[in-house]
């Protein structure tokens, strides 16, 4: 009985972590950074305070990953590379932010098994020229994937990150 | 007695002898079901069941840490995808480290692809994947004058921030070397440090009965027939009473 179990488990257990390492890399964070600028800047860095994580939390909906963010700026525009899980794996996703709001979005990593719905353009530009409203809420309604729901909001929940930063960033 | 009768007698006795029979997998699919729908907003899929049997079960051959990297006050010892860094595990699903330096305010682990920088406090500063180091992968890591130092192909470079790089000179680095662990602590690591699985993962080979293995989803399959089995001879048992009701 139990050496039934192994096999179709251990497949998919391997199956499942070789998905999660590998990823669909749609395009390197540094290419992404290089078209926004033509180089790649020397990266920035917002430190999260205590306040700052606060208000990250409260986006997230959980606690900040690390404690330092890296971005990169040049004459008003800045790249925000971030990760936020969907269902199981973090999705990679670069955010330029001009005047406090967002200039365009991409999905560069995406290692969900299900959802990549969300890199396409058509979705994504539903974020163009979004900004922050009262409660860091996004100021308009982002229409969902039907089987991406998570992946969706993930991404929103990025979106409205990177604006927080980006105006953090200019205090 | 009519055919009719023995007929609406044979699918009542079992309609109720397929629902007594099935009740508890009719339960156990419903609970695991609902929970699963909301296994995100409940955080299933972070928390982790770390146990060796459970492992075995799932064909996971976990691995004991021969091996600790240690700086300073500072000591890590990684197997299975978690890091124990200063008695404190660091999560799930890391890469394979190949050592750990001390700097002034921080402590730095890389792994070939990577740089995790924590707090002296053990929190986790920054994550720097492959496309924010100089070069991949990274074979070696040291310090030099309370500077960061990476070796690779490529050459050494170093950094006092992991944010600017510049090239390394080739003397005078303290590389960071593995210790071996003693048997008995060997062992006390083996058990911190074993394998985990997904709570979400868990729920949903229960629910689909791959957690029983090959034959598992067969018998959910067969639980299924039956609740479509007493679905239309409950329906047709309501019916049946219902038009002899009416005929009366």
């Amino acid at each position: 009985m139990r050496r039934a179990a192994h096999t179709p488990l251990a497949v998919l257990a391997f199956a499942l972590v070789a998905t999660a390492a590998h990823g669909e890399v749609y395009q390197e964070p540094a290419a992404f950074i290089t078209e926004v600028f033509g180089k790649v800047p020397p990266p920035k860095v917002l430190w999260l305070t205590k306040d700052l994580q606060a208000e990250a939390a409260a986006i997230l909906g959980h606690a900040p990953a690390q404690l330092r963010q890296r971005y990169w700026s040049e004459g008003g525009k800045s790249v925000w590379i971030l990760e936020e899980t969907g269902k199981e794996e973090p999705i990679t996703a670069g955010f330029v932010v001009a005047d406090g709001r967002i200039d365009h979005v991409r999905v560069l990593v995406y290692r969900e098994s299900r959802g990549q719905e969300v890199r396409e353009g058509a979705f994504l530009k539903q974020f163009s020229n979004a900004k922050l409203a009262q409660g860091d809420a996004l100021d308009r309604d982002i229409d969902g994937i039907v089987g991406a729901t998570l992946s969706v909001g993930a991404m929103e929940r990025m979106a409205r990150l990177a604006l927080f930063f980006d105006r953090a960033s200019r205090r | 007695m009519s055919p009719r009768v023995l007929l609406l007698l044979f699918l009542r006795r079992w309609h109720v002898r397929i629902g007594l029979g099935a009740v508890v997998f009719f339960l156990f699919l419903a609970v695991t079901g609902v929970v699963l729908n909301h296994a995100t907003g409940l955080g299933l899929d972070n928390r982790y069941v770390h146990a060796g049997w459970l492992a075995r079960w799932y064909g996971i051959s976990a691995e004991a840490p021969r091996q600790a990297f240690r700086s300073g006050r500072h000591d890590l010892i990684a197997a299975n995808g978690r890091w124990m860094l200063d008695g404190r595990l660091s999560g799930e699903k890391l890469p394979q480290p190949l050592g750990l330096v001390e700097l002034p305010d921080i402590v730095v682990v890389a792994s070939s692809n990577s740089l995790y920088l924590y707090g002296k406090d053990g929190a986790l500063i920054d994550r720097l994947e492959r496309s924010a180091l100089p070069a991949v992968p990274v074979q070696a890591i040291g310090a030099d004058e309370q500077q960061l130092v990476l070796k690779t192909a490529s050459g050494s470079f170093q950094s006092s921030d992991a944010l600017s790089w510049r090239s390394a000179p080739r003397d005078g680095i303290a590389w960071s070397r593995p210790a071996d662990l003693s048997a008995a602590d060997r062992d006390r690591y083996a058990q911190l440090l074993e394998p985990g699985i997904s709570m979400e993962r868990i729920l949903l080979d229960l629910h689909s009965g791959r957690f029983a293995g090959r034959y598992g989803p067969l018998v959910m399959d067969l639980v299924a027939v039956f609740l479509g089995v007493l679905s239309l001879s409950g329906a047709w048992l309501y019916f049946k009473r219902k038009h002899r009701r009416e005929r009366h």
